[in-house]
C-alpha cells in the first residue's frame, strides 16, 4: 500500500513541478503600477529614449496594434519598404519635421491615417503626460533617426494658466484648433474610431450614416453632452464607453455645427 | 479631474489603517491562499451535489440501486468539505477584515445585506445537507425517496444561491457599473445595480458548469485511489465504474465549459476594450499558453482514459485502428491552440520576429486558427466518448446502417463548417470574424445534441458482445485520473489568476486603487508557484478528509454487500 501511495504522491508532485516549471520558464513580465514620469529641463536624449521605450512597450500599450502589421503600421521595424519609423517620420508630410509630425499624430491621430488602415487609434495626449508623450517621441525618432527632443519640449506642452497646453492645444473651445468645420471636428474628437460615417471609421458603435434619420437634432445633442440619455437599441452593452467630456471639450458653435451636420445625414 | 490626480487624491488619503500585514508571506500571499483554497472546497461542495442528484434520479427513476449507492457515496464525501469550506471561508474574511481593511469596508458598504443573505443561506443549505445525507436510509422508498431526492435539489439550489452572491462580489471588483466613479458614496450605491453588473452572469454560469467539471475530477481522483488500494475483485470493480463516471461528468462538462468561457471573455472586452488587451495580448498573453497546454493535458489524458477502458470492453477492438487518428487531431489542435500571437515583448524582441507575432507562426496565434483548432479538438473527445459507448454493442434497429452515416455525415458537416469558418476569418474584418465563432460553437453543440439522440435511439435492444470487464484497468489508467484532477485544480487556479489579475492595481476596478506595497500584478512564474502551493494544500485536506470520511464508516459498496455488486456493473 505504500508503494502505492508513494506513487500517487509522486504523479501529483510531478504534474503540479511540471507545470510550475513551465510557468517559470517563459518570459516574465509583472504588471507594475504607472508611476509619474518627471523629467527635467536637462534631460538627455538617452533618458528620453529610455523612458519613452517603457511607455511605448507598457501603460501606452502601442505595441497592442503597432506591429502587428495588420491594425496598425509597424514602427519600429519596416513598415512597405520605407524603414523603421525614425527614418520615414521626415519624409510623410511635407514641411513637417519628424518630430512635428509625430507630435500631430499622437494628438490628432486621425490627421494622417496610413493608407490601408482604420483610424482607430486614440488621442494619445489625452491619455498620457507630456513628458511621457515627448518620450515616445524621442524613442520613435531613435528608431533610425536623429532624436532632437529636448526639455523644452516637454516644458511647453505642460498646462498653463487657463488649462490649455501651449502645443497640444485641448480644451474647451480650442478642440480641433477652434475650427467649426465638423469633418475636422469628427476627425479630432475620434468619432470614427468606434462609430462609421459616410463609409468611413469602424462598426462598433452605431453606423452615424443615415443618423438624422433616427434622430433629431435635439436628440443627437442631448447624446454628445450625455451619452448615456439613451441608448441605441443593440448597443446596450456599450453602454458608458463613449466619453462624456464633449460638452466641455467643444464649444458652442462646433458642437452646433457637428448636430447640424450629422441631423442632415438622413 | 484627471485619473492620475483621482489617484493622488485617494493615495493621500490611505491611512495607516488601509493595509495590515502578515507575518513571513505578505498580506496579498495570506489573502491569496484563504480565498483560493476556500474556492477550491467551494467548487468542490457545490459540484459534487449537482451530479449526487442526478446520479440519484438515475437510481430512482432507472430502478437501479447502484446509483443510488453511488450517490450517498459522492454526498459523504460532502460532509467534512462544507465544514472545510466554511473554515477556510472564515479565515478568508478575518485576512480581508485585518489585513485589507479599507477595501473590506468598502465592500461591506455596497453589499452588507447581501453578506446576511449569504450567512442565512449557508445555514440553511448546510442543514438541507445533514437532512440529505442522515435521512437516505430512512426515506429510500416510494414518496419518501422522492421527498428526499427534492431535499437533494434544495441542496442544489441554496448552494447555487450562495454562489450567485459571491461572484456578485468579485465581479463588482472586475467591473462595476460604469455610473459608479472613486468620488461615488459606497452606502449610496443601489444594491442591485451593483449586483447585476457586466460579469456577473457569465460569471455565474462560467463556474456553475466548472463546478461539475471539478466535482467530477474529484470523486475520479477519489475513485481512483480507492482503486488502487482495493483489495477484492468487486471493490475494484466498484470503484472502476466510479472513477468512469466521475471522469465522464468532467469531461462531458469540460466540452460546453469553452463557450461560457467565451461569453464571459466578450464581455470583459465589451465593458473594457483595455481589460479585455490587458488579458489576451498584454502583459497576460503568456498565460494563455499555458492555459493551452494544460487543456491539451485535460483532453489527451481524459481521451487517454478513455482508449485504455475501451481494453476492458468486448468488441471495442473494432475501433482501436480509429485512436490513432484522433490523436494526431488532438495533438495538432492542442499545437494550434498553444501558438501565441500578440504579446509583451520589448523592441529587440519584436524587431527579430518583424512584428509582435512570428511571420509565419503567427497566423496560427489568431483566433480564426485557435477556435477552429478547439472545436475540432471539442468533435474528437466527443467521437471518443461515441465509440466507448458503441464499443460492446451492436445495433440491430433496421435502420442501424443508415442511422451510423447519418451521425457520421453529422460529423462531417460540423467539422466542415468549423473549417470553413475558420479559413473564411482570415479574410474578413474583426467584428465579422468575432461572430464566425458562433456558428461554428452552434455546428459542433447540434453534432453533438443530434448525434447523441440518433445513438440513443439506435442503442435500443442492441445487441450486446459482452459485458464490460469492470476492474479489469491498468494501474496507469488510474494515475491518468490523478493526472486529471490535479490539472482541473491548477486550471482553476490560473484562470482565477487570469480573472482577478486583470484588475492589476485596482480594488475595484477604476474606483477603488491598490495603494498596498503588493499592488502590483506579479508574473506568471511567481503566480504559478502560489498556485501549486494551493492545489496542495487543497489536495492534502481533501485526503485527509477522504480518510476521515473512510474512518466514519465504511465504503457504501462495502456497506451495501459486495456479493452482488460486482455481477451488477455491466453496464455504462
Amino acid at each position: 500500500m505504500w508503494a502505492t501511495n508513494l506513487k500517487v504522491v509522486g504523479v501529483v508532485l510531478g504534474t503540479l513541478a511540471l507545470y510550475t516549471l513551465i510557468a517559470n520558464k517563459i518570459p516574465q513580465v509583472q504588471s507594475e503600477v504607472p508611476q509619474a514620469l518627471t523629467l527635467g529641463a536637462n534631460v538627455t536624449p538617452e533618458q528620453l529614449v529610455s523612458a519613452g521605450e517603457k511607455v511605448f512597450t507598457g501603460i501606452g500599450g502601442c505595441t497592442t496594434c503597432h506591429g502587428l502589421g495588420t491594425r496598425a503600421p509597424n514602427l519600429l521595424t519596416d513598415e512597405r519598404g520605407t524603414g523603421p519609423i525614425g527614418v520615414r517620420c521626415a519624409k510623410r508630410e511635407p514641411g513637417k519635421s519628424c518630430k512635428q509630425y509625430l507630435f500631430e499624430s499622437l494628438d490628432n491621430p486621425t490627421a494622417y491615417v496610413v493608407p490601408g488602415y482604420q483610424p482607430i487609434m486614440p488621442v494619445m495626449t489625452k491619455q498620457l503626460s507630456p513628458e511621457q508623450v515627448w518620450a515616445v517621441i524621442a524613442f520613435l525618432e531613435a528608431q533610425g533617426g536623429t532624436v532632437d527632443v529636448t526639455g523644452d519640449d516637454i516644458a511647453k506642452s505642460k498646462p498653463v494658466a487657463g488649462g490649455t497646453t501651449s502645443a497640444a492645444g485641448s480644451g474647451g473651445g480650442s478642440f480641433a484648433g477652434g475650427s467649426t468645420d465638423p469633418k475636422a471636428i469628427i476627425q479630432a474628437a475620434g468619432c470614427l474610431a468606434c462609430h462609421k460615417l459616410d463609409g468611413q471609421g469602424q462598426v462598433i458603435a452605431p453606423d452615424l450614416t443615415h443618423v438624422g434619420s433616427r434622430r433629431t437634432a435635439e436628440s443627437i445633442r442631448k447624446k454628445i453632452l450625455d451619452p448615456t440619455s439613451s441608448i441605441a437599441k443593440g448597443y446596450e452593452k456599450l453602454a458608458g464607453i463613449m466619453p462624456k467630456t464633449f460638452g466641455t471639450m467643444l464649444n458652442a458653435a462646433q458642437l452646433e455645427a457637428l448636430v447640424q451636420y450629422l441631423a442632415a445625414h438622413k | 479631474m484627471a485619473d492620475g490626480a483621482v489617484l493622488l487624491l485617494q493615495a493621500a488619503a490611505d491611512t495607516s489603517h488601509a493595509y495590515g500585514e502578515f507575518p513571513l508571506v505578505g498580506a496579498r500571499a495570506a489573502v491569496w491562499i484563504a480565498a483560493e483554497v476556500h474556492l477550491m472546497f467551494a467548487a468542490f461542495v457545490l459540484g459534487v451535489p449537482m451530479f449526487a442528484v442526478v446520479t440519484e434520479a438515475i437510481g430512482i427513476f432507472g430502478k437501479d440501486e447502484r446509483y443510488d449507492r453511488l450517490s450517498k457515496e459522492f454526498t459523504r464525501l460532502l460532509l467534512v468539505a462544507y465544514s472545510a469550506t466554511a473554515i477556510w471561508g472564515a479565515i478568508l474574511v478575518f485576512f480581508l477584515a485585518t489585513l485589507y481593511p479599507r477595501f473590506w469596508a468598502y465592500l461591506t458598504a455596497v453589499f452588507g445585506p447581501s453578506m446576511w443573505a449569504y450567512a442565512a443561506l449557508f445555514f440553511l443549505e448546510s442543514f438541507t445537507l445533514y437532512l440529505y445525507y442522515y435521512g437516505w436510509d430512512r426515506w429510500k422508498k416510494g414518496r419518501a425517496k422522492v421527498g428526499h431526492w427534492t431535499l437533494g435539489i434544495l441542496l442544489n439550489v441554496w448552494g447555487t444561491i450562495v454562489m450567485f452572491i459571491a461572484n456578485s462580489w468579485l465581479t463588482y471588483m472586475m467591473t462595476p457599473p460604469r455610473d459608479i466613479t472613486p468620488s461615488t458614496d459606497p452606502t449610496t450605491i443601489k444594491l442591485w445595480h451593483a449586483i447585476a453588473n457586466a460579469t456577473w452572469m457569465p460569471i455565474n454560469v462560467h463556474r456553475l458548469i466548472a463546478n461539475v467539471v471539478f466535482g467530477g475530477a474529484i470523486v475520479g481522483a477519489y475513485a481512483s485511489y480507492r482503486f488502487l488500494a482495493a483489495r477484492t475483485e468487486e471493490e475494484r470493480a466498484h470503484y472502476d465504474w466510479m472513477g468512469y463516471v466521475g471522469n465522464f461528468i468532467a469531461m462531458s462538462a469540460l466540452i460546453v465549459l469553452p463557450f461560457a468561457g467565451y461569453w464571459l471573455g466578450r464581455e470583459i472586452y465589451q465593458y473594457d476594450q483595455s481589460m479585455g488587451i490587458t488579458m489576451m495580448g498584454g502583459f497576460m498573453s503568456w498565460l494563455w499558453v499555458i492555459q493551452a497546454f494544460l487543456i491539451a493535458v485535460l483532453f489527451l489524458t481524459g481521451n487517454y482514459y478513455l482508449w485504455i477502458g475501451m481494453g476492458r470492453i468486448p468488441g471495442a477492438e473494432r475501433f482501436r485502428p480509429y485512436t490513432k487518428w484522433l490523436l494526431i487531431i488532438l495533438v495538432l489542435g492542442a499545437i494550434v491552440w498553444g501558438t501565441p500571437h500578440t504579446m509583451i515583448a520589448d523592441s529587440k524582441e519584436l524587431a527579430a520576429m518583424g512584428g509582435s507575432h512570428h511571420p509565419f507562426l503567427g497566423a496560427l496565434g489568431v483566433m480564426s486558427a485557435k477556435n477552429t483548432a478547439v472545436n475540432l479538438m471539442i468533435l474528437t473527445t466527443f467521437l471518443s466518448f461515441l465509440l466507448y459507448r458503441r464499443a460492446n454493442t451492436r445495433p440491430v434497429v433496421p435502420w442501424a446502417r443508415t442511422g451510423t452515416m447519418i451521425q457520421g455525415g453529422m460529423f462531417a458537416i460540423a467539422a466542415g463548417i468549423v473549417l470553413f469558418y475558420g479559413i473564411r476569418g482570415y479574410f474578413v474584418e474583426a467584428i465579422v470574424r468575432i461572430g464566425f465563432s458562433v456558428y461554428q460553437v452552434l455546428a459542433v453543440l447540434a453534432c453533438i445534441l443530434c448525434v447523441t439522440v440518433i445513438d440513443l435511439l439506435m442503442a435500443r435492444g442492441a445487441q450486446s458482445l459482452g459485458a464490460i470487464r469492470w476492474g479489469k484497468m491498468p494501474p496507469r489508467s488510474q494515475y491518468a485520473l490523478f493526472i486529471l484532477a490535479v490539472t482541473f485544480t491548477w486550471l482553476m487556479g490560473l484562470m482565477g489568476f487570469a480573472r482577478s489579475g486583470i484588475r492589476q492595481y485596482w480594488h475595484v476596478w477604476q474606483v477603488m486603487q491598490d495603494t498596498s506595497r503588493y499592488a502590483a500584478t506579479p508574473a506568471l512564474g511567481y503566480a504559478s508557484k502560489m498556485i501549486s502551493l494551493c492545489v496542495l494544500i487543497f489536495l492534502c485536506l481533501v485526503a485527509f478528509v477522504f480518510w476521515l470520511g473512510g474512518l466514519a464508516e465504511k465504503s457504501t459498496f462495502v456497506a451495501s454487500g459486495g456479493r452482488e455488486a460486482g455481477a451488477q456493473h455491466v453496464g455504462h
